[in-house]
């Protein structure tokens, strides 16, 4: 008698466990879910190992940061060549074998596969970081106004050196990069009117090595300061061997070169890959250009040494906030070209537009912006 | 002291190669379980998705075809100038110039129908990497400069160039600044068979057919061999080494562009400097372990292939690129060792006579006949 109900109670609770189990598994039910809920996953594309201390430290961090605030299950393969066959290789992965429900893909190089993949599978989601293709269901791009940050670092070297002559370590002659020099450049004219920015090109978005090199470079020509767009931490060793000063880039990287370190604009992804793994899963998702700035703190400004001063961190702080309320933004002119052109008038400001086509450097940069 | 040599064994057969392959290929797997097991995966799991993401289903193996396409056309590339004992290092650099020439046809006749486009594009594509080899190859022939620096150096140049053509002449006018080349017309896009496996892989096929015949079948191949193993043989019998070198030179520029073309117009969507994604450097791999012929430049382009997209696929379980990478390794470096090992044999000499004196030379013992596994 108690055996068998005791054979009764087994089955019945090995039956509603396997439905259980069988609804948690269930990928395909259309309406919302939360994104805790098993089955769920957002799955992320790193172009560089995670532990660059750069770009992709800065994504992965963002990765972590919306695992924890949402629940969902994330995924990341990191290292991936900005080739499709490799990329999709991933893509399809994710989304095949692990249930992906949304992509994030970080670098330029992954946009035409991604597009191909959107319209693919058109019930996931593909976020693309920097890029400019999209459409109307399932495929947006999102990117920072990385050069807000950029002019307050400016601001704190423009400040602290002594030659008036700052090396700025660029990657590529793109708008991004350009951007990010001439916001850069007016934010250390603004404390130190007789500054001069000397730019060299890398080519490089990771390199060690040549970015070192540069770096040394420009040192030697003069500069005891040494700005950089790359993901590495090589210019902040060159400046602290010198003993010159660093402005790093994408995250804080004070503990490479303590001695060094100035401060840096940084990357904060975390709140905008959170905002998107909700929106994903609760249905509520709708493809975008987000071009998010500091009012959305998507970008920011690392801690300041300790040697900036203290009029000088005052002043960052007002402008930082000004650029928070929306009142003011870098690119108010007066602002004229390296020709002593000028590109913006007084009390004007850019349109978003021609900054994201940005093709020139303003006046006290010393470089070539088409090499 | 004694000391190992390798000596070439006589005659390997076919079957016993695939067999060693086979061999080399199982220990680096048994070798990549400790590496799995410390480093907490579980190496069941990754190794059933490795093979299933590469052979199970025809998505899989249309992926692991799409790769094994460059692979084998580089990996022909590097055999072609290899079976004359010469080595092209830069097959890289030869793709990427195939690319930037058939990107030039592209945009200049970008009116044509698609086939018509393809071809010119195909042939461009040869003429650009022959191109980049002239220069290697001539001072080889004329003036006995190692094609090994030149043939590499010029790798890096024309990375330089497409990176130019991208931020200068070539750039997008739609791209909103991004330093981008625009796409291949869509005409453009060899036409698929299934998967993402395209006529690429035939092209491939159907040159590595060719070239199997006219390096093994003909007497043209045969003065190619000889002039490489035996030069002064191949003088001797009227064969104008000179002529060879440039042939087998140029040829081999002429398919490292080919693969450029196939990959343009078959996976990319347009030219950037990315292209080449290290198949050309991978090519000398694929020569090596085929031993320098064309018929196993096809076996073992597609096992690279799958170590490819295998290796790939085991990083969405969360195995790190850097373990991926080392069992990538293992599994190549396992595959070549084995190759060496049941093509070549080790015979222990004792010290030569000049060296150290007085001691006599040891007699060498003949190696037992039953080695061969």
């Amino acid at each position: 008698m108690a055996k068998k109900f005791l054979l009764k109670l087994f089955v019945v609770v090995a039956a509603v466990t396997l439905v259980a189990v069988g609804c948690g598994n269930d990928d395909d039910d259309a309406g919302p879910v939360s994104p805790s809920d098993e089955g769920f996953a957002a799955a992320f594309v790193f172009v560089g190992p995670v532990g660059d201390a750069g770009w992709t430290w800065a994504h992965n961090e963002g990765r972590r940061y919306a695992e924890s605030q949402t629940g969902a299950k994330t995924l990341f393969v990191e290292s991936v060549p900005e080739v499709a066959e490799d990329f999709r290789a991933v893509v399809v992965d994710f989304i095949e074998n692990e249930g992906a429900d949304v992509i994030f893909a970080t670098s330029f190089g992954y946009m035409d596969p991604m597009e191909e993949l959107a319209g693919e599978y058109p019930d996931v989601v593909f976020e693309h970081a920097s890029g400019y293709e999209m459409n109307d269901t399932n495929f947006g791009n999102y990117f920072g106004r990385m050069y807000q940050p950029r002019y307050l670092s400016g601001m704190a070297a423009g400040a602290i050196t002594e030659a008036n002559q700052i090396g700025y370590v660029a990657a590529f002659p793109i708008p991004e990069v350009l951007r990010g020099i001439n916001a850069f450049t007016l934010g250390a004219q603004r404390v130190n009117p007789d500054v001069e920015v000397h730019v060299t090109w890398t080519f490089t978005w990771f390199d060690p090595a040549v970015e070192g090199d540069s770096a040394a470079a420009l040192l030697e020509a003069g500069a005891d300061v040494i700005a950089m767009h790359q993901d590495s931490t090589a210019p902040g060793l060159a400046a602290q061997e010198a003993g010159a000063r660093w402005v790093s880039y994408n995250s804080d990287m004070s503990a490479f070169a303590p001695d060094a370190f100035i401060t840096a604009p940084v990357w904060n992804w975390g709140p905008y890959y959170a905002r998107i793994i909700e929106a994903v899963a609760a249905g509520t998702y709708s493809p975008g250009s987000y071009w998010g700035g500091m009012d959305d703190e998507i970008v920011a400004l690392a801690p300041l040494a300790d040697d900036v001063p203290a009029n000088v961190a005052a002043d960052i702080e007002a402008v930082a906030a000004s650029m928070v309320d929306g009142s003011w933004d870098v690119f108010t002119g007066e602002i004229r070209d390296q020709d002593g052109n000028v590109v913006v008038a007084a009390g004007e400001t850019m349109d978003d537009g021609s900054m994201l086509g940005m093709g020139f450097f303003v006046e006290g940069v010393v470089g070539n912006a088409s090499p | 002291m004694i000391r190992p040599v390798l000596a070439r064994r006589e005659r390997v057969l076919p079957a016993v190669q695939a067999f060693a392959f086979l061999v080399g290929i199982v220990a680096a797997l048994a070798l990549g379980l400790i590496l799995l097991w410390t480093s907490g995966h579980n190496p069941a799991e990754v190794y059933e998705r490795m093979f299933d993401s590469a052979f199970m289903g025809t998505d899989s193996l249309s992926r692991t075809l799409e790769r094994a396409t460059p692979l084998a056309l580089t990996g022909l590339s590097v055999a072609v100038a290899g079976s004359m004992g010469l080595w092209n290092i830069g097959a890289e650099g030869q793709m990427m110039a195939g690319a930037i020439v058939a990107t030039g046809v592209a945009m200049m006749a970008d009116g044509l129908s698609g086939p018509l486009l393809i071809a010119l594009m195909i042939v461009a594509g040869i003429a650009g990497g022959m191109v980049l080899m002239l220069g290697p190859a001539l001072a080889r022939s004329h003036l006995r400069v190692s094609e090994i620096i030149t043939t590499l150096m010029l790798v890096y140049v024309a990375i330089r160039v497409v990176e130019w053509l991208e931020t200068g002449p070539w750039k997008d006018p739609d791209s909103f600044g991004f330093a981008v080349i625009e796409p291949v017309p869509e005409q453009a896009a060899l036409p698929g068979l299934f998967g993402r496996a395209n006529i690429g892989m035939l092209i491939a096929l159907g040159l590595l057919i060719v070239f199997w015949l006219a390096v093994s079948r003909t007497a043209w191949g045969y003065e190619l061999r000889l002039a490489g193993s035996s030069p002064d043989t191949a003088r001797y019998a009227g064969v104008s080494l000179r002529r060879k070198i440039l042939t087998a030179l140029l040829l081999s520029g002429g398919i490292a562009g080919l693969a450029g073309a196939v990959q343009l117009t078959g996976s990319a969507a347009r030219l950037d400097s990315g292209l080449s994604n290290g198949y050309g450097f991978a090519g000398i791999i694929v020569a090596a372990l085929a031993l320098m012929r064309p018929s196993g430049v096809a076996v073992v382009a597609f096992v690279f292939g799958a170590v490819q997209v295998g290796g790939q696929s085991i990083q969405t379980l969360g195995v790190s690129s850097a373990i991926s990478d080392i069992l990538q390794g293992m599994i190549l470096f396992g595959a070549l060792v084995a190759a060496v090992l049941f093509n070549y044999r080790i015979r222990w000499i004792g010290p030569a006579v000049e060296s150290s004196g007085d001691e006599p030379e040891e007699p060498e013992e003949p190696e037992p006949a039953e080695d061969a596994a």
